[in-house]
């Protein structure tokens, strides 16, 4: 991982004395070098929850964290710890307290973004040569694509998911949840959800779901084990 | 159980069938007082309160009725509203506020306030969007959709029974019920309600030495985890205070349950001279005023003890005659994969007294809950809902000062060949740390959070 992580913390700071009038908009730049190996040490207490290989579940309980883009992970962690996004039974782990501080947490996400991915991912219903995948594509190219890519890779530089790779019943979760006003998310994506009903939305997510991931991403087979936890 | 005025709980039940019989309609409407008056089958004024609706506000959508406010009942009360905001939930508990039993081994040595331990159902309520109500629930009419409660009649289009267990001392040789009684107040097991832990809680400070005797139950007992988990947080106590104690841990098991490696480690490595474990070893009776425990083999006296004996179903389950006569832990004759009593698809049961074989725990009920909220919820509007596994987990605390503790995750998977349900990934964390000391806090107030504020 050679890429540096910046956090942006801007907000109000109140001044005292002469200035107490004159409250000015101050944004703090912080930039962190992540230590993967760190990183597996703090994963030990995620690993309790999402399993060594973080490879979430088929019936999409809990996501496929491996391979997702580091930037994606480090935002949803933020918008977890913050409360921002709602996930009761995880935030007390991503507090501070827990956790420890930024490092400890740009450390975390680059191990785990840099995890072979579960090539037993879970697809949608509708295979390849049926309408339902034909629809799906068309839909996807016309609303989707433009964020989440051609191929559903996502964009690291954006902080956009990966969703190529992700569990379907997870993916179809997320995106009615968002639909509903159930999940908060990024405005431009919940306004993109907000113009297709839930079986427009399964029809895309079903098709990214089908598309493959490439080979140098996946572990060898999902009997694969994560080494790190011997 | 006859209470002075000569009443049996039976007769009670036997009048409110009768009642049922005579009027059907009652669901939506009170019974009079002077209609179940003194005199007329000679029920006694102060039952009348039992028969006349409860003080609920009207039905504002299909009623749900969830017995039962532990880990399950709250989870499901918090679920159904969310699969369906129309949906009128009532969530009924007789006792008046909630006290977690996950994470009360380290409270009684200590290492945890009880305030961290109890919340109150209201916050529950209001924060979720369904009632209170604080009723110990009698005994249920399915035929007109009705529960009977000591605080009135609730009728429902759903019944969710989430009672948890009762202890089943007939399995350790204790038959009569009075010894019941005694055996449970003198030495209770602590592991359903609060009076108990705050009993063991002064007999382990008031503890100055000798033998204290701990049981493990056979059966599908409620938390594998936690009567060696017991063990070892009362053997750090000892230690760390230096009290010349010994903890004899009868487990009627022929090994430990359950992270085996980690809890045979923290025996032999941190407790040698604490825990003297003796495994098979198979209770068949008690006798408390000679402090005594009784194996085929042997007979061990102790100077106090802690006697956790094999769980049931809640006997509520039994009352009203929903029961599985087959199944060891009496529990309710229910579909595994949907959850409703057979042949009646608007009566549930879940958490500890369901009939699948999943490990009873709060976390298995709360995910658990998730699931057959959805059940429900599609019932309602005639959709199917693919089953999925629950998941289980537990933290165990090792040693104190600073809490280290292991732990454990599971999910189940169904097994077409055996026709049951087995175990399917698991990840153990077998030694112990800070990091999982401080994850067992982490992860009961994620919980405390979904059930109780958001
Ligand atoms: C020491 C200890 C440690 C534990 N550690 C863990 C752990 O680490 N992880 C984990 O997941 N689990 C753990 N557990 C297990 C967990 O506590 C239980 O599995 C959980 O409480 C089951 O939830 P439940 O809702 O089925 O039953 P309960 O929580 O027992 O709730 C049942 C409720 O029903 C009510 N009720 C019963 N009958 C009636 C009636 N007739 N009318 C009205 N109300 C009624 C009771 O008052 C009670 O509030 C532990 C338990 C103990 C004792
Ligand atoms: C108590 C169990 C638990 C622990 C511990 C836990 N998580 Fe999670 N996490 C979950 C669950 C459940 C979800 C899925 C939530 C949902 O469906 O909305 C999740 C979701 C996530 C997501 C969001 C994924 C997405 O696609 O939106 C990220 C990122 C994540 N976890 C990372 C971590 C990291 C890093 C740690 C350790 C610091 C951790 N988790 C610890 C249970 C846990
Ligand atoms: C304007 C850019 C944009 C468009 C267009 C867009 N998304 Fe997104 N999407 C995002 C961003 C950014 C996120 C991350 C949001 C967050 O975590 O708050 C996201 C998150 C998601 C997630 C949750 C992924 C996860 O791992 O938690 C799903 C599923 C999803 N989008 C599906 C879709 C689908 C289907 C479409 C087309 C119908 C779509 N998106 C269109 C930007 C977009």
């Amino acid at each position: 991982m050679k890429g540096r992580f910046f956090l942006l913390l801007s907000g109000l700071l109140l001044l005292s004395g002469a200035w107490a009038d004159a409250p000015a908009k101050m944004k703090i730049v912080l930039e962190f070098q992540p230590d993967p190996l760190n990183g597996r040490k703090v994963f030990d207490v995620c690993a309790r929850c999402h399993m060594p290989e973080a490879w979430g579940n088929e019936d999409g309980t809990y996501p496929q964290l491996a391979g997702q883009h580091a930037t994606v992970l480090l935002r949803q962690l933020m918008e977890i710890r913050t409360g921002q996004r709602a996930n009761a039974l995880m935030r007390p782990f991503v507090q501070e307290r827990t956790l420890g501080g930024y490092q400890n947490l740009v450390d975390v996400v680059a191990y785990i973004s840099r995890l072979p991915m579960d090539p037993a991912y879970i697809r949608g219903p509708w295979s390849e040569g049926t309408p339902e995948y034909d629809k799906g594509r068309q839909i996807y190219t016309a609303h989707c694509a433009a964020c989440h890519g051609p191929e559903g890779e996502g964009n690291a530089q954006g902080a956009v998911p990966r969703l190529q790779g992700q569990h379907y019943p997870y993916t179809r979760r997320q995106a009615i949840a968002i639909k509903r006003g159930q999940r908060r998310a990024d405005l431009a994506m919940q306004a993109v959800v907000s113009q297709l009903d839930e079986h427009e939305l399964e029809l895309a997510l079903n098709y990214v779901s089908q598309l493959e991931v490439p080979k140098t991403d996946l572990a060898p087979t999902p009997n694969w084990r994560n080494p790190d936890f011997k | 159980m006859s209470d002075q005025a000569g009443f049996s709980r039976r007769r009670f039940l036997q009048a409110s069938g009768l009642l049922a019989a005579s009027a059907p309609a009652l669901a939506a409407e009170s019974v009079r007082p002077e209609a179940s008056g003194k005199g007329e089958g000679g029920v006694p004024p102060a039952f009348a309160r039992l028969l006349r609706k409860a003080d609920l506000p009207a039905p504002r959508g299909a009623r749900v009725v969830v017995v039962g406010a532990g880990w399950s009942g709250l989870s499901m009360a918090k679920y159904l509203k969310l699969q369906n905001p129309d949906f009128d939930v009532v969530l009924v508990d007789r006792q008046a506020s909630f006290t977690s039993l996950p994470l009360s081994n380290p409270w009684l040595v200590g290492e945890i306030s009880m305030d961290f331990l109890c919340h109150s159902f209201f916050d529950a309520a209001r924060n979720h969007g369904y009632l209170f109500l604080q009723a110990t629930v009698l005994g249920l009419d399915r035929e007109a959709r009705r529960v009977f409660t000591d605080a009135g009649v609730i009728g429902y289009d759903y019944l969710v029974l989430a009672p948890g267990i009762d202890y089943d001392y007939e399995r350790i040789g204790v038959e009569d019920p009075v010894e019941q009684q005694l055996l449970a107040q003198r030495y209770p097991g602590g592991f359903v309600n609060a009076s108990e832990l705050l009993t063991i809680r002064r007999k382990i400070q008031q503890f100055r030495g000798g033998t204290f005797l701990l049981t493990v139950p056979d059966g599908d007992y409620r938390c594998s985890a936690a009567p060696y988990e017991r063990a070892c947080t009362m053997a750090a106590w000892f230690k760390h205070n230096g009290l010349p104690a010994k903890i004899l841990l009868l487990d009627m098991n022929n090994e430990i349950k359950i992270m085996k490696d980690g809890f045979a480690r923290a025996f032999s490595e941190l407790y040698g001279d604490y825990i003297e474990y003796l495994p098979s070893s198979l209770i068949s009776s008690v006798d408390v005023a000679g402090r005594t425990v009784s194996t085929e083999f042997d007979d061990y006296r102790f100077d106090d003890a802690v006697i956790y004996p094999p769980i049931r179903g809640a006997r509520m389950l039994e009352e009203a005659g929903i029961m599985n006569p087959h199944s060891p832990e009496k529990t309710a004759n229910t579909d595994p994969f949907r959850y409703h009593v057979i042949g009646d698809e608007r009566v549930y049961v879940t958490g500890d007294s369901r009939s699948q074989p999943f490990s009873r725990g709060g976390h298995t009920a709360n995910s658990e809950a998730r699931y057959v909220a959805e059940v429900i919820a599609g019932h309602a509007l005639g959709r199917e809902v693919a089953w999925r596994s629950p998941q289980t987990m537990c933290f165990s605390a090792i040693d104190i000062r600073p809490m280290r503790a292991i732990s454990l995750i599971t999910f189940y998977r169904y097994d077409e060949v055996k026709k049951d349900f087995a175990f399917d990934r698991t990840h153990a964390v077998e030694q112990w740390d800070e990091v999982g000391g401080r994850a067992s806090v982490a992860w009961a107030e994620g919980l405390f959070q979904d059930m109780f504020y958001e």
